[in-house]
């Protein structure tokens, strides 16, 4: 760049040290940091999403080198499909109760550690927190073998306090087993929430804790009173990430433990798609359920996060 | 947009993530690093920089991880599609090889096969592969070989750069599909006629017949076994209870073994995965009940309308719903696989158990001493009735789009020769597809008993047949259903024929 020597009386800008402008620094700075993620999520988000769009309208099998389109046919299948419809309403069911097992007992565990002066804190944290590094491979075999119905830690406990041995096949049967999915996911999801809302709670000033109980407010009444509304922010972080995992991710432990069996009774969007795209070859189908999930889960959130948003603002 | 399958489509996006990660990512992460270091960025000037910096710092750091793990992920398929193409541009110059006839000095040039390794490990293949190798010194073999082969070869199937043979076993591979996908060489004409390395016609020697598409031939089955019932003779013989020969001795033996309190239920099988009950018990009733004839299996499988519903499969399951309500079935069935229902029965917890001829080599380090297989092909045949076997198989096949058809016409016709099945049921325990002389052979004694049985005047083997993908998984659904008694027979057939009926559109 050409210096011009500066004119008599016109104020001359400081000029930055290595002949960068602030705002080009800024500039360079915005553009360093965005523009590879702008990049490699469009190369990995956008891009497939839209291919995938993109084969839902077709017919291809997963495997030829030929696809046909076919416009809505495979939306129109699915309205027709009534394992689509049990896939929803599974998926629902369990984001419903997880969300209530894992928040639930999520922000139990983390007033219990931190309101009451328990001694091990650190013991039960860490013993909380432990089915969360798991991965969720290993939980699925593990809880299958606790679900065993010939040599399962669960009927072998419920048969010492039968007279006859406990056979009942957990898994095996169409109405018991969605329920079975529970305890595994809920198990695996408390510790994160837990750590979440202890941080949150230990982020609340003593002071109002100590306030509060010379006034004479019971321990349900702190709770309600203060902890909730001040760890409000941290919760609701966590009920959208279990519905969001919930409704992306359900399908790791499905497949897993049932593979949506028996007889479909435990099927998931997700653990469809997979049978669909890679175990009976449609593939154009499978992305068709693929968009359905995203279009319900981003409906699911838009939701929640309004629902959500009216609560912070009465109760904070 | 190019289309999807476009190899320039393919190989632009590979090279395009791959520039992205040399050109971008690297960089421009180093650049960010060498500001940050020097302090030349400062993201807000009102407040101390230090904190900020680190802050960046880690989501560069983060951002960069992310990069690295998906760039991994598309360079293993980078260098999976630079293998093929490099297999293309050597192959060009062999490419007047390419039509010439299957003369033997004639066969060279590169010839690569793709089979998976599982159950029978890659042994046989190697040795066969060896001694093919010996026999055209001028091919140059390239082995696309694994556990997992069948999703790595996926995308060179979709983009039209095949390997020349495939044997088609495993996880993610279904011969049917591929025939469907228009990925295999129609053999019907040269199936015909075709001699194997020892001038003996290939259709002559094979035990199992090839599966007709449309009357069109595609494969080959390389592999012969059958589905059948298994127990364990030492422990029958501990107790005295005999072999059952046909359903009454079945249902009566099966009370017995209830009745002695030894085992939690007489038979297991895996209902995570219902088309072992299909293979060792229920396929062979739909024959038993058609007066032994198996063209019944041929009809299902060409979804012939009320197939599903005819009288036979009426009988068949009347069958199976007698057994089920004689408490013959353990009800831990339902939710188990395969190898928790082997387990089961290995530990004496159960008698009986569907299951396919791989169940002994399958269970190897686990079976306890002593334990001695019995296998009974079908329990479902009237007293004095014939037993009726079962076939599986996995098949061999040529590309339609194979590079070097001469070389891969070459290697079928010395797969399919007496040496190769010895070497291939020495090798991994099972049987070739092929009326050889096992006895001098190291297969295994179930192996050899059961051959005793397909040899046999008093056993039918049925034809080798697949059923469409989805009919099968609405079939499986069903028999896991009727078995642990949520629906009834007509409903099984109902289902069976809508499934079929929405198929056949």
């Amino acid at each position: 760049m050409n210096s011009t020597p500066p004119v008599l009386g016109v104020p001359v800008k400081p000029e930055a040290p290595r002949g960068f402008t602030w705002k080009k620094k800024r500039n360079m700075f915005m553009f360093v940091f965005t523009v590879p993620t702008l990049l490699f999520f469009c190369l990995f988000m956008i891009y497939p999403i839209f291919h995938g769009l993109y084969f839902s309208f077709t017919d291809w099998s997963g495997g030829s080198e030929t696809k046909n389109f076919i416009g809505f046919d495979n939306y129109k299948e699915m309205l027709n499909d009534p394992i689509i419809g049990t896939a929803i309403v599974n998926d629902y069911f369990l984001v419903f109760w997880k969300v209530i097992g894992i928040v639930g007992l999520g922000v139990l565990f983390a007033v219990v550690l931190t309101r009451f002066r328990l001694r091990g804190t650190v013991f039960f944290r860490s013993v909380f927190f432990i089915p969360n590094i798991l991965s969720v491979v290993v939980i699925g075999v593990l809880w299958n073998y606790i679900y065993n119905p010939s040599i399962g830690f669960l009927n072998s406990f419920l048969s010492l306090f039968t007279s006859e041995n406990v056979q009942t096949p957990w898994l095996g049967d169409t109405k018991l087993a969605i329920w079975m999915l529970l305890p595994p996911s809920i198990w695996a999801g408390i510790g994160f929430v837990m750590i979440l809302v202890i941080a949150a709670i230990l982020n609340i000033p003593k002071d109002l804790y100590e306030a509060a109980s010379i006034d004479g407010a019971q321990e349900w009444q702190q709770f309600c009173r203060i902890t909730m509304p001040l760890a409000w922010e941290q919760i609701k972080v966590s009920i959208l990430w279990v519905v969001m995992t919930t409704l992306n991710g359900s399908f790791v432990i499905v497949w897993m433990m049932t593979e949506g069996g028996p007889d479909n009774s435990t099927q998931v969007m997700g653990s469809y798609l997979y049978q669909m795209g890679f175990r009976q070859y449609h593939f154009g189908y499978a992305s068709a359920i693929g968009v359905l999930i995203l279009i319900l889960s981003l409906i699911t959130t838009l939701a929640l996060q309004r629902l959500m948003r009216r609560d912070v603002v009465e109760l904070a | 947009m190019l289309p999807q399958g476009h190899s320039l489509w393919k190989f632009s996006r590979y090279v395009t993530a791959f520039l992205t990660y040399a050109l971008f990512v690297v960089p421009l992460f180093s650049l960010a690093l060498l500001l940050i270091w020097r302090g030349v960025i400062d993201m807000n000037a009102k407040r101390p920089t230090w904190g900020n910096s680190l802050r960046l710092l880690i989501i560069c750091v983060l951002v960069v991880m992310m990069a690295a793990g998906c760039n991994s992920g598309s360079k293993t398929n980078e260098t999976a599609s630079s293998n093929g193409s490099g297999t293309e541009t050597m192959q060009k110059e062999e490419s007047k090889q390419e039509n010439t006839d299957q003369g033997n000095d004639e066969v060279s040039g590169d010839f690569e096969i793709q089979y998976f390794v599982g159950g029978y490990g890659d042994q046989g293949w190697k040795m066969i592969l060896a001694e093919f190798q010996k026999k055209y010194p001028n091919v140059k073999i390239k082995e696309s070989a694994g556990s997992k082969i069948n999703d790595q070869m996926k995308p060179r199937w979709i983009q039209g750069n095949p390997p020349d043979f495939v044997y088609i076993d495993g996880a993610g591979s279904n011969a049917t599909q591929m025939v469907l996908d228009d990925q295999l060489m129609d053999l019907t004409d040269y199936y015909k006629d075709a001699k194997n390395a020892d001038d003996n016609i290939i259709k002559d020697e094979l035990l199992l017949k090839p599966i007709e598409y449309d009357g069109k031939i595609y494969t080959l089955p390389f592999v012969f076994g059958s589905w059948g019932v298994f127990y364990d003779k030492k422990l029958f013989a501990d107790n005295g209870w005999t072999e059952p020969k046909d359903f009454d001795s079945f249902l009566s033996e099966s009370k017995k073994i209830k009745d002695s309190g030894k085992v939690n239920a007489p038979l297991i099988y895996t209902g995570k995965y219902p088309y072992y009950f299909h293979g060792g018990i229920l396929d062979s009733a739909f024959v038993v009940n058609n007066n032994d004839d198996t063209s019944i299996l041929l009809d299902m499988a060409a979804l012939k309308e009320g197939i599903f519903k005819s009288d036979p499969v009426k009988k068949a399951l009347a069958q199976m719903v007698q057994m089920r309500d004689a408490g013959i079935i353990d009800p831990a069935s339902a939710p188990i696989n395969h190898i928790d229902s082997q387990m089961l029965f290995l530990q004496h917890k159960n008698a009986f158990i569907p299951n396919g001829l791989w169940l002994e080599n399958e269970m190897q380090k686990d079976v306890p001493q002593g334990f001695e297989f019995g296998f009974i092909p079908s329990i479902t045949q009237p007293a004095g009735g014939k037993h009726i076997a079962i076939p599986f198989t996995a098949t061999v096949g040529i590309a339609k789009k194979a590079k070097n058809p001469a070389a891969a016409k070459a290697f079928l016709e010395f797969l399919f020769t007496k040496q190769s099945a010895i070497t291939w049921a020495e090798q991994t325990g099972a049987l070739g597809n092929l009326k050889a002389d096992l006895d001098n052979s190291n297969a295994s004694a179930l192996v050899k008993s059961a051959m005793k049985f397909y040899g046999s005047d008093n056993t039918i083997v049925a034809p080798y047949v697949q059923l469409n993908a989805d009919v099968d998984k609405v079939k499986q659904d069903s028999t896991l259903a009727l078995m642990t008694g949520s629906i009834t027979p007509e409903e099984w057939m109902d289902r069976m024929e809508k499934a079929a009926a929405k198929v056949r559109k």
